[in-house]
């Protein structure tokens, strides 16, 4: 594949950080950023809408300390670039001059490959996936009232440049189908099922991981929970089906890792590195170089590659996620974790694919120990308060767990819990690690990344449910 | 050439090239921002920012593109790509832009939506506003011990829009915010407040000094929260959380969701489905409201609709394709920005205040829940079921006694309708949907 040609020529980005410095402050960058997406929606078995669209930009972040001036333009004639330099370096006060500044490419090796960039390939073909979804989903039961699936890909390509020479880009392309369906039982019962997933791969994945088999599922979530009994609220045991349960870890512990929450004391996990905050069972990885998946940087948005982290090993807090700069005011190395939504966002502190290292336990043995307890088997999503680490997890899918067998559906129970708490808690991990099929975005300040999660088979006792009988 | 020529010029390429109908949307915008930390600038933002999205019919197809690249030649390879598109699209015979009877319904004096205060707003006002909010909590007690974030910015907006049924309009406003978020800590346990407003004119802003001593107070009362038992009792939204709760009804209120019949309310309009003293609005015309506008994204001009009415379901909100499909008027809520195609959103949305002061609706409770803050998505549209994490006070003999955390608040949006058994004269907006204090006489509240 020829590489892509840069958006901004070399010489305009050097001239950019040249500017971005005129006022003496640390270090500057010049982001650039060139993204195509196409969006395919069915519904009512129509194709409802074909979209697409281009979103390109610069962003210039100037640091002087730990004070942090930005800048954003999607204009790319010079004298709008150079404007926003301008601005950008306003933060830094300081006397001094326009400074010459080289960067040289650095090459990061690949996690992903994909094949033709998404953007080149036909949009008749995204939509013959969810027609094809529409029609395997109603062919499913004739209970399915309702099914909307949509395609969307986004071939995006980033260059990064900064004041300490590094130049990095990276083809990012990414794409997600997913499925929703309705059922109606008797008495006019409606359900929901969603399934889908995706990620920085070529679009022969949907050659194996096909619109029939994601409708399918989706369908079948939705049937099976047909006759759901409200939740118990209260405490109860509970297992965690692998794969997409991972949210739970992303929630519970992966923002309060976060070292921009760390360093302003904002997370109820600074403070504790080498301390317990988790079962001796309990394995945390934050993952960037996962080969295809929808949370892998070959480099983040700052430039710097991705890695392979080990946040908590067996029950021990052993790092943070860092971004450069709250890696230089707490005196740290990056670990690859700064990333950004768009040119028009600074980078954060952000998780990629995070996810809990197996353990030793058949999963079918971890359903049997549980005398009385909820089977959770898909979830919606989950969010989490930072400071007090309550965090709420939604499960779609669960059924009651009665003399270790899986019983009666129940209703979309919530799970809310804190996480070091919860992790405490954690009595049983599977030999079972799944990744999730690639469903997830993260959001934080307003800005949302694709992210991977995942998680084998878990029990955690003593865990919140709610819900509405008493 | 000036943006309403451009947008005119797109819609006559667009219809040249076989287009039957076309409307081009164009958003213009710059923004600013600033946050503080221990005194001190944080940081500073600055930008401008543009884009334009067309749409297309080409026998009874759809095609939609959008582009942040105004340059000319970009600009004429994208009007062919939305058309290209339309192209592989499936035909729909109710695709289309709303009609002109749609569009030419009576536009309602929406008054000024644009502020000079704010638009000149000086970097200097932001510095000292968020520094001064982040001295304000500080002073409040001891335990603010940082801030997660704490900040303040502007944005001026420009939309255009112009299409081949003879719309070719435009506004402008301003939008002027505040944001505090201050941790209090002790014993270990960490828990942060939240404060914002956002309004369009300077002058309706709250006070920084306010809205930072209100966030730290809300961070401080939280302070050695526990869970209580599961139980059944009364449970009070304060108006934020009430404000969430409506936007929910009115997400459920949506004619698209209705005529999928994957809304809960589908089956119940001009049914009573709550207590007479219920009325939910929407309003696009509202007198310096945020989402005030003269007409919505596809240029159908707003009005006041009211969903809940009496405690009657009065009405669904529509966009123009909605409204077609289900043999319905638009409402003008046609909600949209250049990189998407128009769906159904609110407007200024609220529940009208009712009359107890929000103090006698807690003095009222023996034994519940006052709501104060909220975790995840809450309502199931289809089935109406509502289940969130709730942090808030606990209520004893008519008191706020002790804070409360980790613990959810569940029931069905139906039956919380039916249970408002108290509606304060505190409505207050804090963005686009404002409530007043709700209070519902039992919800299912799971703890230990």
């Amino acid at each position: 594949m020829p590489p892509t040609p840069p958006l901004l020529p070399q010489a305009t980005l050097e001239k950019l950080l040249g500017r971005a410095m005129a006022r003496g402050a640390e270090f500057a960058e010049v982001y650039v950023e060139r993204g195509i997406l196409t969006a395919v929606l069915l519904e009512e078995n129509r194709i409802k809408s074909a979209q697409t669209g281009l979103s390109q930009g610069v962003g210039v972040r100037v640091i002087n300390g730990s004070q942090v001036g930005y800048a954003y333009s999607d204009d790319l004639e010079d004298a709008a670039l150079l404007r926003a330099a301008d601005t950008a370096a306003l933060i830094a006060s300081g006397g001094g001059s326009e400074q010459s500044y080289r960067v040289s490419r650095s090459h990061a090796p690949s996690f992903y490959r994909v094949l033709t960039p998404l953007s080149d390939i036909e949009v008749a073909r995204k939509a013959e996936l969810i027609t094809r979804a529409n029609k395997a989903g109603r062919a499913y039961d004739p209970r399915v009232k309702q099914v909307t699936a949509t395609y969307a890909d986004n071939s995006k390509h980033i260059w990064i440049a900064n004041t300490r020479g590094r130049f990095a880009e990276d083809a990012q392309d990414l794409c997600r189908l997913s499925v929703q369906v309705i059922v109606e039982g008797k008495n006019g019962e409606r359900r929901t099922g969603f399934y889908g997933g995706g990620g920085r791969v070529s679009f022969n994945h949907f050659d194996t991981f096909t619109p029939e088999l994601v409708a399918r599922e989706a369908a079948r979530q939705a049937v099976a929970t047909l006759g759901a009994v409200e939740a118990h609220a209260g405490p109860q045991t509970v297992v965690l089906a692998p794969g997409w349960s991972g949210i739970l870890l992303h929630e519970a512990v992966g923002h309060g890792l976060e070292a921009d929450f760390i360093r302003k004391k904002t997370s109820l996990f600074a403070g504790k590195l080498e301390q317990v905050v988790a079962s001796d069972k309990v394995t945390v990885i934050d993952d960037g170089t996962v080969a295809n998946s929808r949370g892998s940087i070959n480099v983040d948005d700052e430039g710097t590659p991705g890695e392979f982290k080990v946040l908590i090993e067996r029950g021990v807090l052993k790092g943070y996620l860092y971004d450069q700069l709250n890696a230089k005011l707490m005196k740290q190395r990056p670990t690859g974790s700064g990333r950004r939504q768009s040119f028009k966002h600074m980078p954060l502190p952000r998780m990629t694919n995070t996810y809990l290292a197996p353990g030793d336990d058949a999963p079918e043995d971890i359903i049997k120990s549980v005398d009385r307890g909820l089977y959770c088997a898909h979830f919606g999503g989950g969010q989490v308060d930072i400071s007090n680490g309550n965090f709420v997890f939604e499960v779609t899918e669960a059924y009651e767990i009665e003399k270790g067998k899986i019983g009666r559906p129940v209703k979309n129970p919530i799970l809310i819990g804190v996480g070091p708490e919860a992790l405490k808690n954690v009595s049983r991990v599977g030999c079972d690690p799944m990744p999730d099929p690639g469903l997830g975005t993260c959001g934080k300040d307003g800005q949302s990344v694709p992210v991977g999660v995942g998680l084998p088979t878990l029990r955690i006792d003593n865990m919140t449910v709610g819900g509405t009988r008493v | 050439m000036s943006y309403d020529q451009t947008a005119k010029k797109l819609v006559q390429r667009a219809r040249k090239r076989g287009a039957a109908e076309a409307e081009v949307f164009l958003e213009v915008g710059r923004q600013s921002s600033c946050r503080v930390r221990d005194g001190q600038i944080e940081d500073l933002t600055q930008s401008t920012s543009k884009g334009v999205g067309i749409r297309v019919i080409v026998g009874d197809r759809l095609g939609f593109a959008y582009t942040s690249d105004l340059t000319e030649g970009s600009l004429n390879a994208f009007v062919d790509r939305a058309i290209e598109l339309a192209r592989a699209a499936a035909p729909n015979r109710l695709n289309g832009l709303p009609t002109r009877e749609d569009l030419k319904q009576k536009r309602a004096d929406v008054g000024v939506l644009f502020d000079p205060d704010v638009a000149n707003l000086a970097s200097d006002w932001k510095v000292k506003a968020a520094l001064e909010m982040e001295r304000a909590g500080k002073d409040v007690d001891a335990r603010i011990t940082a801030f997660a974030n704490v900040g303040a910015g502007e944005h001026v907006s420009e939309v255009y829009l112009a299409s081949s049924q003879g719309v070719s309009d435009h506004f402008e406003g301003t939008y002027v915010y505040l944001f505090a978020s201050p941790v209090a800590s002790e014993n270990g346990q960490l828990q942060t407040g939240y404060g914002v407003d956002y309004k369009r004119f300077l002058h309706e802003l709250e006070a920084p000094e306010k809205v930072g001593r209100d966030a730290a107070e809300r961070a401080v009362r939280m302070l050695g929260a526990r869970k209580v038992k599961s139980q059944r009792v009364p449970v009070i939204f304060d108006p934020r959380m009430a404000a969430g709760f409506v936007g929910g009804l009115a997400s459920a209120a949506s004619g698209d969701l209705v005529f999928q019949k994957s809304s809960f309310l589908a089956p119940l309009l001009g049914r009573r489905i709550a207590p007479s003293k219920v009325n939910l609005v929407d309003d696009g015309t509202l007198a310096r409201g945020i989402a005030t506008a003269p007409f919505d994204g596809e240029g159908v001009p707003t009005r006041k609709t009211a969903i809940i009415k009496d405690g009657k379901l009065e009405s669904f909100l529509y966009d123009a394709f909605t409204a077609r499909k289900a043999r319905a008027r638009s409402t003008g809520n046609a909600d949209r920005g250049y990189n998407s195609l128009p769906s159904i959103g609110t407007n200024n949305l609220y529940l009208e205040a009712g009359d107890e002061d929000p103090e006698a609706l807690i003095r009222g409770v023996k034994n519940g829940f006052y709501v104060t803050a909220m975790l995840g998505h809450g309502a199931d549209l289809v089935t109406g079921d509502y289940s969130r994490g709730a942090n808030g006070m606990w209520i004893e003999n008519g008191e706020l006694a002790f804070p409360v955390q980790e613990v959810t608040v569940a029931g069905n949006m139906l039956d919380m309708l039916k249970n408002v058994d108290g509606i304060g004269n505190d409505l207050e907006f804090r963005g686009s949907t404002g409530a007043p204090t709700l209070r519902f006489a039992e919800m299912t509240v799971a703890g230990e």
